[in-house]
């Protein structure tokens, strides 16, 4: 078999920009994200213990979806963010959550 | 034994007497003056049966209050303050359910409007009443358990898929693996991972062709709502190889062939499918391929090209697998979709081989399927060399020229008006930045000297548009 390799002819990987074709990004982590945010904000004011709850699972989820290029600093503060809004939801008011049935 | 009873009488009356501060015991005292001389009645029975009448009184009052009941008994008389036992079990006969005769009933009405409040949740400490948060931590718990063993699995996947390509990549790659980073293009050897569930490999230094990226597309394992999903739809894993070849690698042509459901799906998404192959996917029948397969493709003369005898045992061979084949020179992936109306430009295009294959499993892939891709790859290799052969004939190229004319007349007819507007608001930005740097130059000097300038530009321009309306009254004459 004739070699086909061709050492002299080798090009350098080019990362696909993103701007060039916005429709194949998955936006899943960034609505994930958005979500979790929204949901902490509501369970920290309005004190609702299972909206805090549905953020943690909503930055959950956004983590475990999430590029390796993206910023690990935006996960982990809507992590810490959804954390604090549960644990002060349950120091204002200590009684368990009622289910909504 | 009297003057020792007496003695006693008057000990226990004493600390009765210290007791005494209210005014209103005063005149009880006074009747009971002589009291204390009498003599202690030794029967306690006795006793027992002259309380009960002035016992439901006391009963009501608190048991704490020692005066009021002292008074009582110094009413009736001391025979009650024999001794200390006898006082207790005078306290505590006071209890007696035979004594309290019309106890019960005065009492029911009490019970009827008696609240038994419910202990709070919180203040139970009880587990049990917990049980939505431990509902929601278990929870938590199992999306984590599936994040560990879905990333696992998908990794064991992507490595097995790589040790059972890597020698047909090295010898046909000089450089396999590299993720941009470093300045050299030299050979990682190993995969990138992208995401959890996205791993790529870009090969390059062969003949035929400038590279090739391989995506290996999973599912997300990691993604416990994911799984769930997949529950309802099952999907599988896609290996989508895309091959960039340089300008003299191809010949100029349009090809697609795949699943029907693929094939309707990329006609109406990819931008080129769409220009060039305006036809509905044919049945590959006429080149003895399976049913479920149909052809996308911009002349015949290009499928009977591409279509030789290796290619349809290829194809026949691994028809399950094929989600969709497409080569194509005028490759700008999918339609792209503008706010203000059409692009301005032409998108750009490349000389592209593209490949979608389906991991065999249906999402139940075990490391062994991925030997199975390895004849997909050969044919990858396969194609590469033939498309460099494949050189339409005459009259295929003409066909060709004129279907890539076409297509760019009608881009530019459909963005003309856009591009006149463009065109228009680019000229009157000139003039006025001209005119704002006329404004804002402080030497009076310099600007007369740049509007004279202006002016006269402006004199040319009108000049020439003037000759060129004369030129053509001219030439229609």
């Amino acid at each position: 078999m004739t070699e086909c390799r061709c050492f002299g002819a080798v090009a350098h990987y080019k990362p696909p920009s993103t701007d060039s074709n916005p429709t194949l990004e998955d936006p899943t982590p960034d609505y994930m994200n958005l979500l979790g945010m929204i949901f902490s904000m509501c369970g920290l004011m309005l004190k609702l213990k299972w909206c805090a709850w549905i953020a943690v699972y909503c930055s959950f989820i956004s983590f475990a979806n999430s590029r390796s290029s993206e910023d690990t600093k935006q996960m982990m503060s809507s992590f810490m963010l959804s954390i604090s809004a549960v644990v002060m939801s349950y120091l204002q008011n200590p009684q368990p959550m009622s289910p909504p049935w | 034994f009297a003057l020792l009873l007496d003695f006693k009488a008057t000990f226990f009356l004493g600390r009765y007497n210290d007791d005494f501060d209210d005014g209103e015991d005063l005149a009880e005292f006074d009747d009971n003056d002589f009291a204390e001389f009498e003599d202690v009645n030794e029967d306690p029975t006795v006793e027992v049966e002259s309380e009960p009448p002035p016992k439901p009184a006391p009963s009501s009052i608190p048991v704490e209050d020692d005066e009021d009941e002292a008074t009582v008994e110094i009413e009736d008389g001391q025979d009650e303050f024999e001794d200390a036992d006898a006082q207790v079990s005078d306290m505590y006969s006071k209890y007696d359910k035979d004594e309290f005769e019309g106890y019960e009933k005065t009492n029911s009405p009490f019970k009827d409007t008696l609240i038994y409040q419910d202990v709070p949740a919180h203040l139970q400490n009880s587990w049990e009443s917990y049980y939505m948060e431990i509902l929601m931590v278990t929870g938590l718990l199992a999306y984590i358990m599936n994040y560990i063993i879905g990333k696992n699995k998908n990794s064991r996947l992507a490595q097995a898929w790589f040790n059972s390509h890597r020698e047909l990549l090295e010898s046909n790659f000089a450089l396999v693996g590299d993720d941009g980073t470093s300045k050299e293009a030299t050979s990682t050897g190993k995969l990138n991972q992208e995401n959890e569930h996205i791993y790529n490999l870009w090969c390059s230094g062969r003949v035929c062709c400038e590279g090739m990226l391989i995506q290996l597309k999973f599912l997300k394992r990691q993604d416990l709502l994911n799984v769930l999903a997949r529950m309802m739809r099952p999907t599988c894993d896609q290996v989508q190889i895309k091959v960039t070849l340089n300008d003299e690698d191809m010949d100029t042509f349009v090809f697609a062939v795949g699943s029907r459901k693929a094939m309707s799906r990329l006609q109406k998404e990819m931008q080129d499918l769409s220009e060039f192959c305006g036809d509905k996917p044919k049945s590959g029948a006429k080149y003895s391929l399976p049913d479920s397969l149909s052809i996308l493709s911009e002349m015949a003369e290009v499928s009977d090209g591409v279509m030789d005898s290796k290619m349809v045992h290829y194809i026949t061979n691994h028809a399950d697998k094929i989600e969709s084949i497409h080569f194509s020179d005028q490759f700008s992936g999918p339609k792209v979709m503008q706010e203000e109306g059409q692009p301005l430009k032409l998108p750009e295009t490349k000389k592209t081989l593209l490949f979608t294959f389906n991991v065999p499993g249906m999402g139940n892939t075990s490391p062994k399927d991925m030997d199975s891709l390895v004849p997909l790859m050969n044919m990858v290799i396969y194609s590469i060399d033939k498309v460099k052969k494949l050189r339409l004939n005459r009259e295929g190229k003409l066909k060709a020229d004129r279907n890539r004319a076409r297509v760019e007349e009608n881009f530019l007819k459909q963005t003309h008006a856009q591009r006149q507007e463009a065109a228009q608001t680019r000229r009157e930005e000139k003039k006025r930045a001209e005119k704002e740097r006329i404004m804002n130059e402080e030497d009076p000097e310099r600007q007369r000297r740049l509007e004279e300038a202006a002016q006269r530009r402006e004199q040319k321009k009108l000049e020439k548009k003037q000759m060129k309306m004369k030129q053509i009254k001219v030439k229609a004459m």
